[in-house]
């Protein structure tokens, strides 16, 4: 059926980001870019790619974060185009995407607000596809309440805000438990949606999605060791779509140390790799996470930036990071359906993260650490 | 070898040179063979990186001045007045040759370096000064909105006072209160007050409404100019709020809200005599601020004049330099001897000025150790160049888009000069529409010059680049018209017709030849007769026939030439001649048909004319047998036969005769005891490259080995091309001949168009008299013109050249056109221009 119909309203934006994917960088352009003496070597190169000429008016030096920022703003763009191109259900689609984009950014704010940062520093630092019209308006919230009834309330993330949240005054551990549930809630309602539309894009998006609801509720679970968070508590948070659900899940919310964990994720075989050999690297997810420029925000760990870490490539997050792009990747493989959009977006995202950490390394001359970011194609 | 004289009907003999540059001299070499514009540089270390070459740091350096330089066009540009960028003829030549070459390159980049800091200094200091300005305007507004507010606010409260209304809010009775104890108005409810962006307005009152749950009087004016960002010149437009809340707390939410929205606040005070003062304040500042404005801007304007000065020779020169380090990159460089090793092609005739070109570039230079410059022998097939000029430049176009010719390949570029035009205009033909045509191009190519230079955009550039092309379209539409007799779907009468026209009782009129025979073209009688379009749609429809023929048996005659310049001699019998067999004897018999009906006068003959379509069907249908009703001549039967035995023995001919050859040739190699040695021959190969890089340039390439790929000549390959191309030829031929028919029928259409126009519009209005009749004539003469030059001249004519370009890359380069060379792409500052 999707074969029949599926081109009259998603043909051209399905021709559309398959060629955006085709400009992917290759594992040979990452060679060639792992090369590069200096940044501007770096920028050379660069610009034999599908990025072209984005870093050609910017004046010498080049910092990192330009090249971060000039890369994202591409794939905004891109994802603009696609937006303002899209009918229902694919706008749809694209619009459930920007909302875990918000939750971070809603997250980032309130952090950043109860640390006494600068508003607009804050908002410089938010992601562009989560950006929504009131969102300055967060900085004023106090507590739980407030933050609904001020500002969310509009916004699309309400109705997860409203089941899940508590009145509650907003710290440090309560700030993760919105984060957590609001991404527990937005995960299941993503899922729902797309089962909705069914055929391969039902397929390959829980495929897609389990996977990050497991990756989140191993996350949490490993990130709460030594924390006030109790077992029940961070039962509630796990989100009930992933592939360990419901035993895994069980046995998740039961575990104290790593091992457990590990016994927890062992029925699903491709979980089971993940803990081969990473006894000490995930200890490390805990430390490093909270070195990050998001400060006390990672309590409870959440999607940290690649090059925030610092273990080596056999990092845990590493290894969900190597298997979230091996599973964007499987997505191509169909036709027809909408998980191409979200794979693109996540590849393009792991591809900029590379891109930054092989800048980093650049700049910072630690030539031996620049092969350890995570290739896309 | 390089004493052939040029011409189109060959590409250009090409040479693989070697040159050997002293590292001092290789810039200007560069930069010589540039202007020159004849070598084409081959990449010498194709496994290098780009950023590990040579030259990457003066690329680099390049690149870093072209930005700069892009930066002022972009400033230049933005800039509402125009400022004059002098053109680059006008401006003096930076010289960046010769021995003080590096020294203007590096003045040109501090030159450069000291601009960008200036303008990017009064940039800033022009923003930061606008910035303040827009501040100062912004409070001013805020200012006089706000009083406008406060005394409306007034007259309001002394109206309620005097109305005795009990139902007043209890807010403003305690208001009255006060102002009564004061005995002036005064309010005691505080405020904030400042400037929003007009969009975010919205967002920002219902925010402020939820976070206070409805406490607050919200009011707000639109500021009827916009403010326009100097940097981006993007325009905002903003608007005044006032927000009276009660509280402290309240207050200092609605200020961060209103930070955080992105909302400019400005202190204002209540009491109205320090608003005036503070309003006369900001109104002195305000002037103040704008002198110093004006100045910066005229500053920075006078900054851009100096750089428009000289922008245009900076952008050239900036686009050379990055060119000259760019190829430089491509060359072998060799540290140890100081010396670059260059390979390239370049046309053979061209090697004495290439020479004299490198002897310059010495002099220049000031040194005294010239490059080196020698030729390759190599079995590498050398790119295609054809030699054209403006005029041929047009064809040549055509028949490269369709595929570049293998070289030294019979080039039919050279043809098309005229059989272009000439199908053309059999599909296009009439003598005022040609005309049209002719004028057009004429004017083009007499101001083609002050042309050249405009930007003419798209469209009209690619009429202007195929201007020639027009102008012999034009020329043979005239022509042909004149042999159909069509000038505006009317007819000439030129000469004495051959026909008289008599009223015959029986038949209504009725033309009687008096014996006449109209010297040229078409008989204006057939004009309006009532066969009339039968008589021409049969001539119109033969004809295209014919010139198919012809057309087709000229394009297989072009293999001759290829197959003795190849040394395919066994080609000439195993192709061409039953090739030629083949077509001849059905279609080339047709032809001769359709000529032997012409001269036949039939009206005497005792048969009936016979369909020669008929005929060709039979005559393969059923060979041997023809009905003696339409007959043409005697003896027919027995000579279509004859010709269909031809024929039909061409094709086995065609099949078996190639491949048998190449099975005799392959079998005397073994017989001889050689064996093909296909994979040994690689590992030798590159030895040989090796040692021979080493040996320096005694008469091989250095890159020879690392891409010519070695065709393998497998004799299964051969049947199966031999069987695709004896089948595409003989079905071919019928296809293409019937393919001819467009002709005809664009011909048709054409006139039948035409025909229509001029009867729907001039013919209505022609017959009426007096002032009416005279305007009626000028509206619809100028509407049928109007519509002639777009429909009929520029539509029709689109068709029409589709059509020719077709019946030339399918019908005649399918019989004859390899197309499987590469362009010639030299070195050359001019197509840079070209480009740009």
């Amino acid at each position: 059926m999707e074969a029949l119909l599926f081109n009259v309203s998603g043909g051209f934006l399905e021709g559309i980001v398959r060629g955006y994917k085709a400009g992917l960088l290759t594992q040979n352009q990452y060679n060639n870019l792992t090369q590069c003496e200096t940044i501007e070597d770096f920028r050379t190169q660069l610009s034999a790619t599908d990025y072209g000429n984005f870093l050609a008016n910017e004046p010498l030096p080049i910092s990192t974060s330009t090249i971060s920022d000039k890369a994202t703003q591409l794939l905004v763009d891109q994802f603009n185009y696609l937006r303002s191109n899209a009918v229902e259900p694919l706008s749809k689609f694209l619009e459930y995407m920007t909302y875990a984009y918000m939750i971070d950014n809603v997250i980032l704010i309130i952090t950043g607000t109860l640390h006494g940062r600068n508003t607009n520093e804050l908002l410089q630092r938010c992601h562009p596809l989560g950006i929504f019209d009131t969102m300055p308006a967060l900085c004023v919230a106090t507590n739980v309440e407030e933050l609904y009834h001020t500002v969310l309330v509009e916004t699309p993330l309400a109705p997860y805000f409203r089941d899940s949240v508590t009145a509650a005054d907003l710290d440090d551990l309560n700030i993760e438990i919105i984060r957590n549930t609001l991404y527990k809630a937005y995960l299941e309602d993503f899922d729902a949606f797309c089962q909705s539309l069914g055929g391969p894009t039902a397929e390959i998006m829980h495929r897609i999605l389990a996977f990050e609801a497991d990756r989140r509720a191993i996350n949490i679970t490993i990130n709460s060791f030594g924390t006030q968070l109790s077992k029940e508590q961070r039962a509630k948070l796990f989100p009930t779509i992933g592939r360990l659900f419901p035993e895994g899940n069980n046995a998740l919310a039961r575990a104290d140390d790593i091992e457990q964990v590990r016994q927890a994720c062992e029925p699903v075989a491709e979980y089971r790799a993940f803990f081969d050999s990473s006894g000490p690297g995930a200890g490390r997810v805990n430390g490093g996470a909270g070195g990050g420029s998001e400060s006390t925000a990672n309590l409870l760990g959440d999607l940290g930036v690649s090059d925030e870490f610092g273990g080596g490539a056999a990092d845990l997050e590493d290894r969900f990071f190597v298997h979230e792009v091996h599973l964007n990747k499987l997505a191509f493989l169909q036709q027809f359906q909408y998980a191409v959009f979200y794979s693109y977006i996540k590849l393009k995202e792991q591809e900029i993260r590379s891109l930054t950490w092989i800048a980093e390394c650049i700049a910072q001359n630690a030539r031996d650490r620049i092969h350890d970011f995570i290739p896309t194609f | 070898m390089g004493d052939e004289y040029p011409t189109l009907f060959r590409s250009e003999q090409m040479s693989l040179v070697q040159l050997i540059v002293p590292t001092e001299v290789a810039h200007d070499t560069i930069a010589e063979l540039g202007e020159l514009g004849n070598v084409q540089f081959k990449d010498l270390n194709p496994d290098v990186n780009p950023f590990q070459r040579s030259f990457v740091g003066e690329i680099r350096r390049i690149d870093e001045m072209a930005r700069r330089v892009r930066f002022f066009a972009s400033q230049v540009e933005k800039e509402k007045e125009p400022i004059p960028i002098r053109p680059l003829y006008d401006s003096a030549p930076l010289l960046t040759v010769g021995p003080r070459g590096a020294q203007t390159i590096d003045e040109l980049d501090v030159k450069l370096a000291e601009h960008e800091a200036r303008l990017t200094q009064m940039n800033e200091s022009y923003q930061l000064l606008s910035e303040r300005l827009r501040e100062l305007v912004e409070a001013r507004h805020v200012l006089r909105e706000t009083a406008v507010f406060f005394e409306q606010a007034a007259v309001r409260e002394t109206e309620t006072r005097t109305s005795l209304d009990d139902s007043a809010p209890l807010l403003q009775h305690d208001d009255r209160e006060q102002q009564f104890s004061s005995g002036e108005l005064q309010f005691d409810l505080e405020f904030v007050a400042g400037t929003i962006d007009r969009a975010r307005l919205s967002t920002f009152e219902r925010v402020l409404w939820r976070v206070l749950r409805g406490n607050l009087y919200m009011n707000y004016i639109d500021i009827q100019e916009p403010f326009v960002d100097p940097a981006t010149g993007a325009e905002t437009r903003k608007n005044v709020f006032i927000i009276f809340a009660h509280g402290d707390i309240l207050l200092s939410k609605i200020r961060k809200i209103a930070e955080s929205m992105g909302a400019t606040i400005y202190p204002i005070d209540v009491n109205a005599d320090k608003r005036a003062d503070s309003m006369r304040e900001v109104t002195g500042r305000l002037e103040d601020l704008q002198i110093v404005l004006y100045n910066t801007g005229a500053n920075r304007r006078a900054e851009l004049m100096t750089i428009g000065e000289n922008l245009a020779s900076w952008q050239d020169v900036v686009a050379k330099e990055k060119l000259i380090y760019e190829t430089l990159n491509l060359l072998n460089y060799d540290v140890r001897r100081k010396t670059l090793i260059a390979e390239g092609w370049c046309p053979t005739r061209d090697i004495p000025q290439i020479q004299l070109a490198l002897r310059h570039a010495t002099e220049e230079s000031g040194t005294n150790v010239p490059p080196i410059l020698h030729e390759l022998r190599t079995n590498r097939t050398p790119p295609t160049f054809h030699r054209t000029n403006k005029f041929t430049e047009g064809f040549q176009t055509i028949m490269d888009a369709y595929g570049v010719a293998t070289y030294q390949e019979v080039n039919p570029g050279l043809f098309a000069v005229i059989t272009f035009p000439f199908l053309f205009a059999v599909m296009f033909g009439d003598i005022g529409h040609g005309f049209i045509i002719t004028i057009a191009a004429a004017l083009m190519i007499l101001f083609e010059r002050k042309l050249g230079k405009a930007d003419l955009g798209e469209i009209i550039g690619t009429f202007f680049f195929g201007r020639y092309i027009i102008l012999l379209m034009g020329f043979f539409s005239i022509y042909t018209g004149f042999l159909y007799n069509d000038i505006f779907s009317k007819s000439l009468h030129l000469f004495h017709s051959g026909w008289d026209f008599r009223e015959d009782y029986f038949n209504g009129t009725v033309g009687v030849s008096n014996g006449h025979t109209y010297p040229f073209g078409l008989d204006p009688a057939w004009h309006g007769a009532e066969n009339g379009l039968l008589f021409t749609n049969s001539y119109k429809m033969k004809m295209s026939i014919v010139l198919g023929v012809i057309h087709m048996t000229f394009a297989v005659c072009l293999q001759v030439p290829n197959h003795i310049r190849f040394r395919r001699f066994s080609d000439i019998y195993t192709n061409f001649i039953p090739q030629m067999i083949f077509l001849q004897s059905i279609f080339g018999y047709l032809v001769i048909c359709i000529i032997y009906k012409w001269t036949i006068d039939w009206s005497k003959a005792p048969t009936q004319p016979p369909s020669l379509l008929n005929m060709l069907i039979s005559m393969v249908l059923s060979p041997g047998s023809v009905d003696p009703e339409s007959q043409l001549y005697p003896g027919q039967s027995t000579v279509q036969v004859i010709l269909l035995l031809l024929a039909g023995i061409c094709v086995p001919w065609l099949l078996v005769t190639k491949p048998y050859l190449e099975w005799q040739e392959m079998k005397k190699i073994q017989g001889q005891g050689y064996i093909g040695l296909g994979a040994d021959d690689a590992p030798r190969h590159t030895d040989d490259t090796m040692l021979e890089g080493e040996e320096e340039g005694n008469g091989r390439a250095i890159v020879e080995a690392n891409d010519e790929e070695h065709e393998q000549h497998d004799f299964s390959e051969v049947v199966v091309h031999q069987v695709i191309h004896t089948i595409e030829f003989c079905l071919g031929c019928v296809s293409h001949t019937a393919s001819y028919l467009r002709l005809w029928a664009l011909s048709l259409a054409h006139a039948q168009l035409s025909e229509v126009l001029w009867d729907m519009t001039i013919a209505n209005v022609l017959g009426m008299s007096g002032l009416i009749g005279i305007i009626a004539l000028l509206l619809v003469g100028a509407m049928w013109l109007v519509l002639t030059i777009a429909i009929l001249c520029v539509m029709e004519g689109l068709s029409a050249f589709l059509h020719a370009l077709r019946l030339h890359w399918v019908e005649a380069n399918s019989k004859h056109y390899e197309a499987g060379g590469y362009q010639f792409v030299p070195l050359s500052f001019a197509r840079l221009n070209e480009k740009q």
